[in-house]
């Protein structure tokens, strides 16, 4: 009876603290995230896709031109055909290509699973027995998330500018201007570009936390995201609701990327672009807060 | 000629005055979930030290009520006070010294029990660093979890999924452990051990609050009983008092079992045959007034003795037979 009782560690094991050190937290949960066998499959297909894209297009080298694109607005497709022998278009183009529907699902999946998930497994609870703050909790969720984008985009560049510079060379660093970069003048720009489209995440999972907050179906959340980004693309589209343009997060996705190839670099719309997902993850994370400081837990 | 063996359970006699401090009480507590009440006025008292049973049938407010307790839920009306804070605003003070169950053991299910427990471990404030991998072992160990604490929360049974649970409850020393439906999922001998942890933590003084439809699980274990119906208290105090102040009865034990019921409704006494023997109701009678009747009546007797109230037909009476004591409950009907 007495052998199991009471875990009494050395005193200097215990504190009176009430609250724990935040990075412990910020640790705990960067360590959920990374073995989370779907965060790691999700990470690793896309930073497969630069590689799928380098090696396609040196397949079909020879083609460059139309027919590999979609609708009118649509870079992706003449991005693509600019990267074919260009180790410098290569990485960006990759992220061009997903940031229109993959790295947002990423980001959203990210979102979904750090409250909505948590509260369908029972496990928010638990933190929130502890007690961890509602605030601290999503302060956490937050940086998780935050983390989770800039690794994947991150990497995808990364693997793009690997990829690029294989198959291609160092002396492939062409911007579309046709002036050539130095190698550290190119990843300096492709540094920028993971930094811009990172922030465009952060914008798209600061929503998914706020939705994530509402819902305790990850799905929901998940399928609210890409729905939003369908609607938002389309409305981008129509001129009739041209006041609304500069309001979607997703507009000039792809012309402001297509910035960082310039020569000089514009950054008009690089910088509208930043400053308009500043406001969503203003607006979101305050959503969040308000509805998870108030929710029954 | 009477036995009195109805004190089942021993209790400290102190216990009893009003005086004693509190751990958690509620007043006036109230619940509404979108027009359905699911607790309404209830005034509950947790004695410090105290392993309080929180009986009542399902959907009776049990765990609302412990949500409410432990801050995870903001009542709608009415106050909760947790070791002497506020609830929910204090929980930050009041929850590092208490470790609980709710609705179920909650884990992520690619992590291994271990590092399940390391991830609730770093959140708790109690712990320094250097202590988290100690205290996960000991309360695996505790828990008698240890042999697989490797692998995957997945592949756990029910019952190990509760005493991993009750292992992130047990993480620190706590002031004061609720467990909602410990028991649920676990085979006898693991029911056994529930017990017996509480009995450990009750013996040091940790203050508990548990929660059963099991009648005989908080018989055997808890020293004070609430019982909850229809979201509200409709009894609680010390089990031995609870159990003593149900209607008396003697139980007479006799080869003519009906007669000696006929003859008591002749003398409008109320009993009835049961498989121990006859059961007579001793609310408006005297136990040597039956045997009297039962005497002149040619019935022959071979033992009487005071019928011992159990929980279970306190419970019985509490929750089925009167209507819910509460008053202004148009949503519970």
């Amino acid at each position: 009876m007495t052998q199991v009782l009471a875990p009494q560690p050395a005193p200097e094991t215990r504190t009176g603290h009430d609250t724990v050190p935040m990075t412990r937290l910020i640790r705990a949960e960067l360590r959920w995230i990374f073995r989370r066998p779907r965060t790691l499959i999700v990470l690793a297909m896309l930073a497969v896709i630069p590689v799928v894209i380098g090696v396609g297009l040196t397949l079909v080298d020879t083609n460059a031109g139309s027919g590999s694109g979609g609708g009118p607005d649509d870079g992706g497709g003449a991005l693509l055909a600019t990267a074919v022998n260009n180790g410098f278009v290569l990485p960006i183009a990759a992220l061009v290509m997903t940031l229109t529907l993959l790295l947002p699902l990423a980001a959203a999946m990210a979102g979904a699973d750090a409250i909505a998930g948590e509260t369908a497994h029972g496990t928010l609870r638990g933190w929130l027995l502890t007690p961890v703050s509602r605030g601290r909790l999503l302060a956490v969720k937050s940086f998780g998330v935050a983390t989770v984008a800039l690794v994947t985009v991150l990497s995808m560049a990364v693997t793009g500018v690997i990829t690029g510079l294989i198959i291609n060379g160092t002396d492939s660093l062409f911007t579309i201007s046709g002036t050539t970069l130095s190698l550290w003048d190119a990843l300096g720009r492709i540094l920028i570009a993971v930094a811009w489209v990172t922030l465009q995440l952060w914008a798209v999972g600061a929503v998914a936390l706020a939705i994530s907050a509402c819902t305790e179906h990850p799905m929901l959340v998940v399928v609210s995201v890409l729905a939003g980004n369908i609607v938002f693309q389309i409305l981008g589209y129509l001129d009739a609701v041209s006041w609304l343009h500069p309001f979607l997060l997703n507009q000039n996705w792809t012309s402001a990327l297509t910035e960082v190839l310039q020569d000089p670099m514009a950054s008009v719309q690089l910088g509208e672009g930043a400053l308009r997902a500043a406001c969503y993850i203003a607006i979101a994370l305050s959503l969040a807060y308000a509805r998870l400081t108030t929710r029954d837990g | 000629m009477t036995s009195t063996a109805i004190r089942g359970v021993d209790v400290s006699s102190e216990a009893s005055t009003p005086s004693v401090p509190l751990a958690a009480r509620t007043r006036g507590l109230r619940k509404v979930y979108r027009g359905t009440v699911a607790v309404d006025q209830v005034d509950l008292d947790v004695p410090e030290g105290a392993v309080l049973g929180m009986l009542g049938p399902n959907g009776s407010g049990k765990t609302t009520t412990i949500r409410m307790l432990l801050g995870l839920v903001r009542p709608t009306a009415g106050e909760v006070e947790l070791l002497g804070h506020r609830m929910p605003d204090g929980a930050g003070h009041a929850l590092p010294d208490v470790g609980a169950l709710v609705e179920g053991p909650g884990f992520h299910p690619f992590l291994s029990g271990r590092d399940n427990l390391f991830r609730m471990a770093a959140a708790e404030p109690r712990l320094a660093s250097a202590g988290i991998s100690g205290a996960v072992e000991a309360a695996l160990e505790r828990v008698g979890l240890s042999g697989a604490a490797h692998r995957r929360y997945k592949g756990y049974s029910l019952g190990m999924k509760q005493r991993l649970g009750l292992a992130s409850a047990l993480l620190v020393p706590r002031r004061m452990v609720v467990l909602d439906e410990p028991t649920n999922g676990l085979d006898p001998a693991g029911t056994r051990e529930i017990r017996k942890i509480i009995g450990e933590l009750h013996a040091d003084g940790v203050t508990v609050l548990v929660s059963s439809h099991l009648l005989a699980e908080v018989e055997a274990t808890c020293t004070h009983v609430a019982v909850l119906h229809e979201g509200s208290v409709v009894a609680q105090g010390e089990l031995a008092e609870l159990l003593e102040s149900g209607s008396p009865a003697l139980l007479v034990s006799t080869p003519d079992g009906s007669e000696a019921v006929e003859a008591l409704r002749e003398q409008r006494i109320t009993s009835k045959l049961t498989p121990e023997g006859v059961r007579v109701d001793l609310a408006a009678t005297s136990p040597p007034d039956v045997l009297a009747i039962l005497v002149r009546a040619d019935v022959r007797l071979y033992e009487a003795t005071r019928a011992r109230t159990g929980l279970e037909d306190l419970f019985a009476r509490l929750t089925e037979h009167e209507p819910s004591t509460m008053d202004g409950s148009e949503g519970a009907s």
